[in-house]
């Protein structure tokens, strides 16, 4: 009887393993696969350049359907202005987040978001402190003939230490404004649409990373 | 009166858990089983359909070069190789040819893509003959061009969505610096086209500074030979010529080691779950010689017991079948991705489709294959002696 006992226990053990397998396969799985959106694209050399100090990094995705949903999209929308800040991305799509890490400590993030420019999109990535204060800003991809001049390491140094304070004396949609955003000037004053795009490409980035919860201070 | 069939579920019932874990068994192998059909099936018919979505049958272009997407990619514009325009003429004289059209490949190299810039690809069309090419190509805003010498570009759904365009907006060719205004916006097709900028032929031509085409694609009438066409094309000069009918045969065998792979995989899932049918129906016979052995003493004939433990297997692989096949069809969408990923090529479309009698099938072959495995059991059971099994219990 004890015999018996056992082997239905051992049964018991060996079906729940399977099933929570047999549910991380078909659950966990797809989920991690359908995970696109704007990633880098080499981010082994990338997260160490933007973030100079780490060791590693972790790649997180998040979307507004694994957070509070429709309501938390309207919400960012609202903050963006939605005329003119488009997201440009369903419910489901998710987001690429990169844990930064020095040794196991997290030390920041990094995260990329895409946005319309005057000849095609923009994919314009930052680095962040735990703080949400910009550490690098990075172009990715940024069509035009006059492009080099906005990926002119220069241009984005000018961006370091600024967080979503200062867009509260900057408006990006009109480019009018006081305060260290307004003081950046535009390299390429033919592409103004460009300039306007990357100051709302960064103003997008960091209310999506305040409302994923990944900044301190400012989330509701 | 209680049947046979209650009998044995209440038998199947007293071990729930060796009943699931051998169900879960039978379950996998109907499940890999009717996911490989769906795939035969799925993929044969994704290909059919993409090559369809081509809009011609062959092409052709220059010797040496058969690989132009191939090269765009490795290499830019610099590795294309090109054809005069004016064999055009020369191609359609051929009774088998339906329609034609002349096809630009073209890449420029954009350094604001990434760190060690990239290549973007341009495909320069006619607006008078490609349409009619793909008459299935439906617009998500706009139309084509128009003319062939407009500057502007239809973009393909993925492409307009990558690069946040709608009609009205405008592009840049990189390394050239050409601004082409968006007319049109194609709809999601499921095919290379969906990521494809197209421009007007000429003005490709102007941009790049070449007045010759990479490539012309030919319709074949209905019920032509194909071959024969094929064989009268290889008599131009230099130019290769390849037929769709070649590539799918090509991309077949190139599956044809993966569909081996998945079917022993199915062999081998279906041979573990009918071990442990016997297994399951074996045991369950085993423990209960006992009360066999009182049946028979109350009259039940070997055939009875070998019917009640038979239809104790036939329960089980029913059961497990039925649950395999709901389970596939469920989660195709699933199959569909795992297979993408080791797939050396995977045309658009979904490539697992299981359909009623795929279905039906793979129940008969689980439900047969079940059966076979049970006689071993339920012929055990059958001649089980009732004095001797009641005098080695007790």
């Amino acid at each position: 009887m004890q015999t018996t006992g056992l082997i239905n226990r051992f049964e018991y053990k060996i079906s729940k393993t399977f099933l929570l397998v047999a549910f991380a396969v078909f659950f966990v799985v797809p989920n991690a696969i359908a995970a696109i959106g704007c990633d880098l694209n080499d981010p082994d050399r990338d997260v160490p350049r933007l973030f100079p100090g780490s060791t590693g990094y972790n790649t997180n995705y998040v979307s507004f359907a694994s957070s509070s949903g429709a309501k938390l999209l309207s919400k960012v929308e609202e903050r963006l202005d939605r005329r003119y800040i488009p997201i440009y991305a369903p419910l489901n799509v998710p987001y690429t987040v990169y844990s930064v890490i020095n040794g196991r400590k997290l030390i920041g993030y990094v995260h990329g978001v895409n946005q319309k420019g005057q000849y095609g999109g923009n994919q314009v990535f930052v680095s962040l402190d735990l703080n949400g204060k910009v550490k690098a800003l990075y172009l990715q991809k940024i069509s035009g003939k006059l492009a080099h001049r906005f990926r002119d390491p220069k241009f984005g140094r000018k961006f370091i230490g600024i967080s979503m304070k200062d867009f509260d004396s900057y408006d990006p949609i009109s480019g009018k404004g006081t305060g260290r955003l307004a003081e950046i000037k535009n390299p390429a004053p033919e592409a103004e649409t460009d300039f306007l795009s990357i100051m709302r490409a960064l103003k997008k980035n960091l209310i999506l990373m305040e409302e994923f919860g990944y900044l301190q201070g400012r989330k509701k | 009166m209680i049947t046979k069939f209650q009998i044995a579920y209440k038998n199947l019932l007293r071990k729930k858990s060796r009943t699931a874990l051998t169900l879960i068994g039978i379950m996998l192998s109907s499940w890999v089983l009717v996911s490989l059909l769906g795939f035969n099936r799925g993929y044969e018919a994704a290909l059919n359909r993409d090559i369809d979505n081509m809009g011609y049958q062959v092409m052709v272009m220059a010797k040496g070069c058969p690989y132009e997407a191939a090269t765009l990619m490795l290499q830019g514009g610099k590795g294309l190789r090109y054809i005069e325009t004016s064999m055009l003429a020369d191609i359609v004289k051929e009774p088998e040819v339906d329609k034609t059209t002349l096809i630009l490949m073209q890449a420029f190299f954009d350094p604001n893509k990434g760190d060690d810039g990239g290549i973007a690809g341009y495909f320069g069309v006619e607006a008078g003959t490609f349409p009619a090419m793909k008459p299935f190509l439906r617009f998500y805003q706009g139309a084509w061009f128009t003319d062939d010498s407009a500057e502007e570009a239809v973009m393909g759904f993925e492409a307009a969505e990558l690069e946040q365009r709608v009609v009205g907006d405008m592009i840049m060719v990189p390394e050239v610096d050409v601004p082409l205004k968006v007319v049109g916006i194609l709809e999601r097709t499921g095919s290379q086209d969906d990521g494809t900028i197209f421009v007007p032929l000429k003005t490709l031509q102007k941009i790049a500074g070449i007045d010759k085409v990479t490539t012309i694609g030919i319709k074949v009438k209905k019920d032509a030979d194909i071959t024969k066409l094929e064989n009268k094309l290889y008599q131009l000069p230099d130019v290769q010529v390849v037929s769709f009918s070649q590539v799918k045969q090509t991309i077949m065998k190139l599956i044809a080691t993966a569909r081996l792979m998945v079917l022993s995989i199915a062999v081998v899932a279906i041979i573990i779950a009918m071990v442990g049918v016997i297994n399951t129906i074996l045991m369950s016979v085993l423990e209960r010689k006992q009360e066999i052995g009182i049946l028979k003493t109350m009259g039940a004939m070997p055939g009875d017991i070998f019917i009640l433990v038979w239809t104790e297997t036939l329960l089980l692989c029913g059961t497990g079948g039925v649950a395999g096949v709901v389970f596939a069809f469920f989660f195709a969408g699933v199959t569909d991705i795992l297979v993408r990923r080791i797939l050396p090529y995977a045309p658009g479309g979904g490539l697992v489709l299981i359909d009623l009698k795929m279905s039906l099938l793979t129940l008969g072959i689980i439900i047969v294959v079940g059966l076979l495995s049970g006689l071993y059991p339920a012929w055990q059971a059958g001649r089980i002696r009732p004095l001797e099994s009641i005098r080695s219990d007790s």
